[in-house]
């Protein structure tokens, strides 16, 4: 008699610590989404939020949070609220992510299998193919039409998204990340991909993950990044230019070196050429620390972050030695953040000429914070304005010589944007000697 | 460690907003102390000035982080009479930020920017704030201190005094009117950026060589919270000779600008 109350009086204290834990998470839910509305409302670089009524958000969304039953329904309904914002660099980072990093990061950091993609027409077509991966010795080919990733129905989710996303200037960014998130995962699992070849014949490839190229960086809450760097002369009868391209702004021990070195064994180069396809940006100050390397005169800006308060300049400083040759920055729509402030920034300046096509429009300076329900929020916390008066956000960077990609041309081994760059190389020349 | 620390740490904010407390009411100025006395009686709180004098320079190491950005690393000063001052940080993906001054010129380097000489009221500032044994000498360093009023800084009562420089902008410290010790500094440094307010509650007080030294300063600066923590402070240590000499990289910007300095 006594064990059957023994055993009643623990059930119920156990079902009482089921509930209890529930509330509690519950309970972050809600601290979480206050904490989301409460920091847009005091951190906003525009208090009046462009003529949003905030509090009319909050009332909106809250009776929603209220009835989450789980993270996912709460991160999805914070998203939402954030989107009435209309603006980039708002958005809940999934707390996986970092439970991940800190078991293991050789799992967390997902394998690459050597692909880069673009959003052509319509369809995600192969750029690129890293020369060290399986997927080269496989003979996948830049222009090769991506299908079928496992079971993702590749079409499809270009065709829902875009329904989705209508216009949005982070259509074809989004996608690309998305796409490639699906191409990533376990270094050494397997993946089956199936694509249309040069032509638009079947080929079923199984690709395995490998360790990514680069230098494995982190910073605060932006999880781990590979972070790689590459530059090559490029040589003809008629010009001599050192080409230079990297895929974040970050890990600054490793990359300002490096984009240093290039640039010092290059001051008498024809041409300089910065390509900052498919690169989304990292920490601001390393703009001005490249740009550094292309201006010689005093007291220019990049810009000016328009903080709630105050303004921030993002002045340059010249190097001891720079380079005065003719600068070319190769941009398209996956070129967001601090590669829109570096390449706009010195086209207004007039310093350098732009070629490709118009980048994401996503410029805004950010920083992430973590939740009471684990998740992480970033959240911008200023305005990015170009010393043109150009706001990027929305806009992006205009090319000064619209060369987009083509699928026709990556089947022909042509990239339009750097021959284009080399072309005006060549008529600047006897400028530069 | 001194103020020269704050455009240093501006350098590690990141691009964050800029979030001021709302001013507080004074109390009158009823029975004030003048601002001589709470320098003075400071000096006198921490060891004395015979204890100050036997100390010619100071090496500090720790640790900082942007609280809630889990963003952290190491922090290291070295600095000597009369006001030659060496720093660096060096934070885990951001890598290292310098900044110095041989008294004569104020530089910073950093990873992601480059080098660069500080000029103006920006290289005034950073050189005032690297003056050795600064409350012994701050007649030399501020035309004028006055008292403000009280305030309560995290619920100690304090005098409220303000330091007017030669040249830029008044600074304002709290001392406590229980301890005597200086626990919190306010000011609007200049920087190349722009104007930027940085305020720093100075805690956690140690005798180093008879000198109560502040080991622990909580630094708000351009709407972010810096946590500096100092492991260490070895005063009169031995220091190699070239401790404050210039970078090459800064001697190259000089001879750029054909503006080096005569050899000290």
């Amino acid at each position: 008699m006594l064990m059957k109350y023994l055993f009643l009086s623990l059930l119920a204290a156990a079902v009482g610590w089921t509930q209890i834990a529930a509330r509690a998470a519950h309970q972050a839910d809600l601290d979480s989404f206050e904490y989301v509305w409460k920091t847009v409302r005091d951190k906003h670089w525009d208090p009046q939020l462009g003529g949003l009524d905030w509090q009319a958000v909050h009332d909106q969304f809250r009776p929603q949070i209220e009835k989450s039953e789980n993270i996912e329904q709460t991160r999805q309904i914070i998203t939402e609220m954030l989107d009435t914002l209309k603006l980039s660099h708002y958005r809940i980072i999934p707390g996986a992510v970092y439970s991940d990093l800190a078991k293991d990061s050789s799992v967390a950091v997902d394998g690459s299998v050597g692909l880069d993609v673009r959003i052509l027409d319509g369809q995600a077509v192969v750029s690129s193919v890293e020369p060290m991966f399986p997927a080269k010795l496989l003979g996948i080919k830049p222009g090769w039409i991506i299908e079928r990733i496992g079971r993702i129905d590749i079409p499809s989710l270009i065709k829902n998204f875009s329904t989705t996303a209508g216009g949005s200037t982070l259509r074809d960014l989004t996608l690309r990340r998305a796409i490639l998130a699906h191409l990533e995962g376990i270094i050494g699992q397997n993946i089956v991909v199936e694509f249309l070849d040069e032509k638009d014949q079947l080929a079923i490839k199984t690709l395995t993950r490998e360790p990514p190229k680069g230098t494995l960086t982190t910073l605060g809450f932006l999880g781990p990044a590979y972070v790689w760097f590459d530059a090559r002369r490029i040589k003809d009868a008629q010009s001599t230019v050192e080409y230079t391209a990297f895929n974040m702004f970050l890990a600054p021990d490793t990359l300002m070196p490096a984009f240093g070195d290039a640039i010092q064994s290059c001051f008498k180069c024809d041409g300089f050429i910065v390509d900052l396809r498919g690169n989304p940006g990292g920490l601001g100050a390393m703009a001005m620390g490249l740009a550094n390397w292309f201006v010689d005169q005093k007291d220019l800006r990049l810009g000016s972050l328009l903080l709630r308060d105050t303004a921030l300049k993002f002045v340059l400083n010249p190097r001891p030695e720079t380079y005065s040759g003719p600068l070319a920055i190769l941009v398209d729509d996956t070129s967001a953040s601090t590669a829109e402030i570096f390449a706009g920034g010195l086209q207004d300046l007039k310093r350098a000429r732009i070629f490709g096509s118009r980048t994401a429009a996503a410029a805004l300076p950010s920083v992430i914070e973590r939740l009471p329900n684990g998740d992480a929020f970033q959240y911008a916390i200023a305005n990015y304005v170009s010393e043109g008066g150009r706001e990027l956000e929305g806009n992006g960077v205009i090319p000064d010589v619209e060369a987009g990609l083509t699928r026709a041309a990556l089947l022909a081994g042509k990239d339009p944007a750097l021959d284009a760059a080399l072309q005006w190389i060549r008529t600047q020349k006897p400028k530069h000697e | 460690m001194n103020r020269a620390i704050f455009p240093l740490l501006l350098g590690c904010s990141l691009w964050t907003a800029l979030a001021q407390d709302a001013p507080k009411q004074d109390a009158p100025k009823q029975d004030l102390p003048k601002g001589e006395s709470i320098l003075d009686r400071y000096v006198e709180v921490t060891g004395g000035k015979a204890a100050y004098d036997k100390i010619h320079n100071e090496v500090a190491k720790g640790t900082l982080e942007l609280t809630g950005k889990n963003i952290k690393g190491t922090i290291v000063s070295y600095q000597a009479e009369p006001n030659k001052d060496y720093s660096a940080v060096d934070i885990t993906g951001v890598g290292k930020v310098e900044s110095g001054t041989d008294g004569t010129v104020a530089w910073e380097r950093s990873a992601m920017a480059g080098p660069r000489i500080k000029t103006d009221v920006e290289r005034d500032e950073m050189i005032r704030a690297s003056a050795f044994n600064a409350h012994l000498n701050w007649r030399t360093l501020y035309d004028k201190v006055e008292t403000a009023g009280s305030e309560a800084v995290d619920g100690d009562d304090c005098y409220k005094i303000v330091l007017t420089p030669k040249s830029g902008r008044p600074e304002t410290e709290y001392y406590s009117k229980t301890t005597g010790l200086l626990v919190k500094t306010s000011s609007v440094n200049t920087t190349q950026m722009g104007d930027i307010s940085t305020e720093s509650f100075v805690k956690d007080y140690k005798a180093v060589n008879g000198v109560k030294m502040a080991f622990t300063r909580v630094n708000r600066v351009a709407g972010q919270e810096i946590q500096v923590h100092l492991d260490t402070i070895e005063v009169n240590a031995d220091m190699p000779k070239d401790r404050f000499d210039l970078p090459e990289e800064i001697k190259a910007l000089l001879r750029k600008n054909g503006a080096i300095p005569d050899a000290k």
